[in-house]
C-alpha cells in the first residue's frame, strides 16, 4: 500500500490498447493478424528491450532524451488532435479543439507523480475491461460466424498485417526510463507487446464478425458496432466508449507527460512533475496543437513511428558502441 | 525564553496580580503550612477549591512531618506525600498559566523558584453520549466528547493492551490547546509515527478547534478534494483502525478522531459491516459505492443525455423525458443546477436553523417549492427526480459528502457544456483526485486499487471473520 517506485506498466498498457480503441479504420484480416503477430510481438519485445539496454549505457541515455522528450511532446499533440478530430467526425460542430485540449489537460494536473498514474491505470484498465465486457454482451446478437473469411490467406496480406503491426509506439520506449536503469526487465516489453496485439487482434477478429468483409470500408468501426448494441436504460452504449476513449487519451498525455519529466529532471523531480511547470506544459501543448491543427494525422502517426524506429536504432548502436568500448578498454 | 518563577514568594504574588487579577474568576490565596509561608492559585471555574481543600490542604495539616524549608516542603509532596500532584513543578511562568489553565492548582513556596502542580481539575462537560452523525445499529453507542482526558479514558477502555501510547501536546496557536498522538506501538509503522508528530509539532494556527482544523496539512497536494485523514466520533471506531496500525489525533474540545492515514474505502465501511452477516454486508458495501457513483455523475449523466446524446435513451423514456422538458423555460444544465443549489440551501438552512424551526424549514423548501416550480412549469418532474435521487443517494456516504457536491456540480457543468467528452473529462478528473491523493505516501485507493485479493476481502465486500482474522490487514506491513 505504500511504494515508493510505482509501477506504471498498467499505464503503458493501457496507452497501447487506446492505440487499439481508436482505429479509424481496421488494418488486417483477422487470421492474418494473428500469425503476424507470432512474428511481430518478439520483433517489438527485442526493439523495446534493447532500447532500454542502449539506454542504459553512460553517455547513451543523455544523448537521446533530448530527441525522446521531443516525440513525447509531438505525440501528446497527436493523440489530442486524433481525439478532436473523432469528436467532430462523430459529434460535428459540437466541441472546439481548445475544448478539447482543456478537457484532456486538466486532469493530468493531479496525474503528475507516478503512484497516481500507476493506480489511475490499474482503475481505468479494469473500466476498460468491464465497459468491453459490457460492450460485447450488447453487441452480442449482431456477431455473426459466417461474416469470417474463408478465403486462404495471401501473402500480401500476412505484409499488411505485419507492417501495421510492428508501428512502433513511444509505450514500446518507456521501459527504458521506468524499469531500474541497469537491469531493464525484458520481460515487460514482451508482455507489453503480447497483450497490445493480442488485443489488436482481438478487435479485428470481433470487427470481422460483426462486420465481414465490409469492416475494411468501416470508418470509425469499434464505435460504430457499439452504437448497435444496448443494455438497460441505454438504448445504445457508444457514449460508454467515447468515454473511455477519452479516458485513455487523457492517462496518456499524462504517462507522457511523466515521462518527459523524468527525461529532464534530475532525482528530485524522478517521480512528479512540479506544479509550477504545468501551465507551461499546457500552454505550450494547446499553441503545438493550434499550430498542428490542419496536420494529416495518418501521415503523421506514420512519421511519428518512424522516428521512434530511427531513435531506437540509433540508441541501440549507440549503446552497442558504448558497451564494446567499454569491454575494450583496460581496466 | 519564558520568564522563570521567582523564589521569593511576594514577587510571585506580585505577578499574579499584574497578570491575571484581571479576570474574575481567578482565585488566590496567601497561607501557611506548618509555618511556611505559601499561596495557592487557580481558576474557580475549571478547579475545585473543594477538592484542593480535601486532598491536598487537610493532609498536610494532618501530616506530622517536619520540613526544612520551602524546598524540603517540595520535595516532600513532589515526591513522598500521597497528594496528587504533577511529577515536576512549574519552573516559568508559560507553563505555569498552561496549568492553571488546565484546571490545576499552584502551591506557591517561600525560598522555593517553582510551584508544586495539585490535581484539582474539575471541569464542567457534557457526558458521553452517543454519536450523532454515525449511525449504527450493533455495537458500542459510546462517543467522544469535548474532553481530551475522557476521550483518552474512553478509547482506553476499549483498548485495553499496554501497547497503546498517548502522546499529549500542546499546539502552536494561540489558545494553546492540547492535543493527542494515539498509536499502537507494535502496529504503527515508526516513520509514519515520526512524520506525523513532527508535522503535528510543525503546524501552527490560529486557532484550534477541531481535529478536522489539522488535515489540511497533511495534504500533499492542496488542490485534491479528497481528504488525507478520515473523522470519526466513535471510540470503537478508532480502536479498531489503531488495530490497523493507523495513528489517532485527539484534540481537546473535539468531539471527532483523526485517523490517519484515511483511505478512500473506508468512507464505505461502519462498524455494523462488521456485526452483520458477510453476504449482507458486502451487499450494503456495493450499494454504497453504487450510491456514490449515482450521488456524483447520475445528474451529470441525465442532462448530458438529454442535451447531447438523446438517442442513448430508450423510444418511450425519451417522450416522457421530452414532455417534462418541453414545458420548462431553461436549459436542463441550469435547471439541474438550480435544482441542486436549492437543494444545498434546503440542507444547509435545516441545518442551520433553530431546532424547533428547522424541520418547517425542510417542509417548505422541499414540498412546497418543488411542488410548486413544477405546477408553474418552472422545473420538470425528471430534473427533480433525479436531483433528489442523488442527494439521498449522498447521504449514504456522509463522510464523503463534500466532495460528492463539489464533484455533482463539475460533473454537471462540464457534461452540460461539452456533452460525452465532458462528462468523461469529469469522471477521469475524480479518478485521478482519488489516485493523486497519497496521505503520508500511502495509496489512498489500496485495497480497491491496485486489484488485489485485498479488494474482495475488505475492500468493495467483505469477506467472513475467519478470512479477516486471518490476513489481519496492518498497513506497515505490505510496504515495498
Amino acid at each position: 500500500m505504500k511504494r515508493d517506485a510505482p509501477d506504471v506498466s498498467a499505464a503503458l498498457l493501457m496507452g497501447l490498447l487506446s492505440n487499439v480503441l481508436l482505429r479509424s479504420q481496421t488494418a488486417y484480416e483477422p487470421r492474418a493478424g494473428f500469425f503476424a503477430a507470432l512474428l511481430c510481438v518478439p520483433v517489438l519485445a527485442a526493439a523495446s528491450g534493447l532500447f532500454a539496454r542502449g539506454f542504459a549505457q553512460p553517455g547513451v541515455g543523455q544523448a537521446a532524451a533530448l530527441p525522446l522528450a521531443a516525440l513525447l511532446v509531438f505525440s501528446c499533440v497527436l493523440e489530442i488532435l486524433r481525439l478532436a478530430a473523432l469528436l467532430q467526425r462523430l459529434y460535428p460542430g459540437s466541441i472546439r479543439l481548445s475544448a478539447v485540449c482543456l478537457l484532456l489537460l486538466l486532469p493530468v494536473l493531479y496525474l503528475r507523480r507516478g503512484s497516481a498514474l500507476s493506480q489511475c491505470a490499474y482503475a481505468v484498465l479494469c473500466g476498460s475491461v468491464w465497459t468491453g465486457v459490457l460492450l460485447l454482451v450488447s453487441a452480442a446478437p449482431f456477431l455473426r460466424l459466417p461474416n469470417l473469411s474463408a478465403h486462404p490467406l495471401t501473402l500480401p496480406q500476412l505484409g499488411a498485417a505485419a507492417a501495421d503491426q510492428l508501428t512502433l509506439y513511444p509505450e514500446y520506449l518507456l521501459p527504458a526510463l521506468c524499469a531500474a536503469p541497469q537491469k531493464p526487465n525484458p520481460r515487460t516489453a514482451g508482455r507489453l507487446a503480447a497483450l497490445a496485439l493480442g488485443a489488436d487482434v482481438g478487435a479485428h477478429f470481433l470487427l470481422a464478425l460483426f462486420y465481414g468483409d465490409a469492416m475494411f470500408w468501416q470508418a470509425d468501426p469499434l464505435h460504430a458496432a457499439a452504437r448497435s448494441g444496448g443494455i438497460s436504460v441505454f438504448h445504445r452504449l457508444d457514449w460508454l466508449q467515447l468515454a473511455v476513449w477519452v479516458i485513455a487519451v487523457t492517462l496518456k498525455i499524462a504517462l507522457y507527460l511523466y515521462a518527459v519529466t523524468r527525461l529532464a529532471g534530475g532525482e528530485e523531480r524522478k517521480n512528479a512533475t512540479p506544479l509550477r511547470h504545468f501551465p507551461l506544459f499546457i500552454g505550450g501543448v494547446c499553441f503545438l496543437c493550434v499550430l498542428f491543427r490542419k496536420l494529416e494525422l495518418t501521415a503523421a502517426f506514420r512519421l511519428r513511428s518512424t522516428l521512434c524506429w530511427l531513435l531506437v536504432g540509433t540508441v541501440i548502436a549507440g549503446g552497442g558502441l558504448v558497451s564494446l568500448c567499454q569491454k575494450g578498454s583496460p581496466r | 525564553m519564558p520568564q522563570k518563577i521567582s523564589a521569593s514568594l511576594q514577587e510571585n504574588l506580585a505577578y499574579l496580580q499584574n497578570n491575571f487579577a484581571a479576570s474574575d474568576d481567578f482565585y488566590t490565596k496567601p497561607l501557611q503550612i506548618s509555618g511556611i509561608c505559601c499561596a495557592v492559585a487557580m481558576f474557580t471555574g475549571v478547579s475545585s477549591a473543594e477538592r484542593l481543600c480535601h486532598l491536598a490542604l487537610d493532609m498536610l495539616d494532618r501530616d506530622p512531618a517536619v520540613w526544612q524549608g520551602g524546598a524540603g516542603l517540595c520535595r516532600y509532596l513532589l515526591q513522598q506525600s500521597r497528594i496528587p500532584t504533577e511529577p515536576t513543578p512549574a519552573e516559568d511562568w508559560q507553563s505555569a498559566a498552561e496549568f492553571l489553565s488546565n484546571g490545576m492548582t499552584l502551591l506557591f513556596i517561600e525560598g522555593f523558584a517553582g510551584a508544586v502542580v495539585l490535581s484539582t481539575q474539575d471541569m464542567p462537560g457534557r457526558s458521553v453520549g452517543t454519536p450523532l452523525g454515525e449511525g449504527n445499529l450493533r455495537g458500542a453507542q459510546d462517543a467522544f466528547t469535548e474532553h481530551l482526558r475522557s476521550n483518552l479514558s474512553l478509547l482506553r477502555r476499549q483498548f485495553r493492551s499496554g501497547t497503546l501510547v498517548a502522546e499529549i501536546a500542546t499546539a502552536r496557536c494561540r489558545a494553546k490547546t492540547e492535543y493527542c498522538l494515539c498509536y499502537d506501538r507494535t502496529l504503527a509503522p515508526p516513520e509514519l509515527v515520526d512524520a506525523l508528530r513532527q508535522k503535528l509539532a510543525e503546524i501552527e494556527i490560529p486557532i484550534l478547534l477541531d481535529s478536522a482544523y489539522f488535515a489540511s496539512f497533511f495534504k500533499q497536494d492542496k488542490l485534491n478534494l479528497f481528504p488525507a485523514a478520515a473523522y470519526t466520533e466513535r471510540p470503537a471506531t478508532v480502536c479498531a483502525r489503531l488495530c490497523e496500525g493507523k495513528l489517532a489525533v485527539l484534540v481537546a474540545g473535539s468531539p471527532y478522531a483523526l485517523v490517519v492515514p484515511g483511505f478512500f474505502a473506508e468512507h464505505f465501511e461502519c462498524l455494523d459491516d462488521y456485526s452483520s452477516g458477510a453476504v449482507f454486508a458486502g451487499l450494503i458495501r456495493l450499494l454504497k459505492y453504487l450510491a456514490f457513483l449515482l450521488a456524483v455523475f447520475a445528474p451529470g449523466l441525465y442532462v448530458m443525455s438529454v442535451a447531447f446524446t438523446p438517442e442513448i435513451i430508450p423510444l418511450q423514456l425519451l417522450a416522457k423525458l421530452a414532455q417534462g422538458e418541453q414545458a420548462t423555460p431553461l436549459p436542463p444544465m441550469l435547471e439541474m443546477l438550480g435544482v441542486t443549489l436549492l437543494l444545498e440551501i434546503v440542507r444547509e438552512a435545516g441545518l442551520r436553523a433553530p431546532q424547533s424551526i428547522s424541520h418547517t424549514v425542510s417542509l417548505v423548501g422541499a414540498l412546497i417549492l418543488g411542488e410548486t416550480a413544477v405546477s408553474a412549469g418552472i422545473l420538470s418532474v425528471p430534473i427533480l427526480i433525479t436531483a433528489a435521487a442523488a442527494t439521498i443517494a449522498t447521504l449514504a456516504v456522509p463522510s464523503l459528502y463534500e466532495q460528492t457536491i463539489l464533484f455533482r456540480f463539475a460533473v454537471i457543468v462540464l457534461a452540460g457544456c461539452f456533452g460525452v467528452p465532458g462528462f468523461a473529462a469529469a469522471a477521469v478528473t475524480v479518478l485521478a483526485m482519488a489516485c493523486g491523493s497519497e496521505p503520508f505516501g500511502y495509496d489512498y485507493l489500496y485495497p480497491l486499487m491496485p486489484p488485489g485479493p485485498a479488494a474482495w476481502r475488505d475492500g468493495f465486500v467483505r469477506s467472513i471473520w475467519s478470512r479477516l482474522a486471518r490476513a489481519g490487514e496492518v498497513i506497515g506491513r505490505d510496504e515495498a
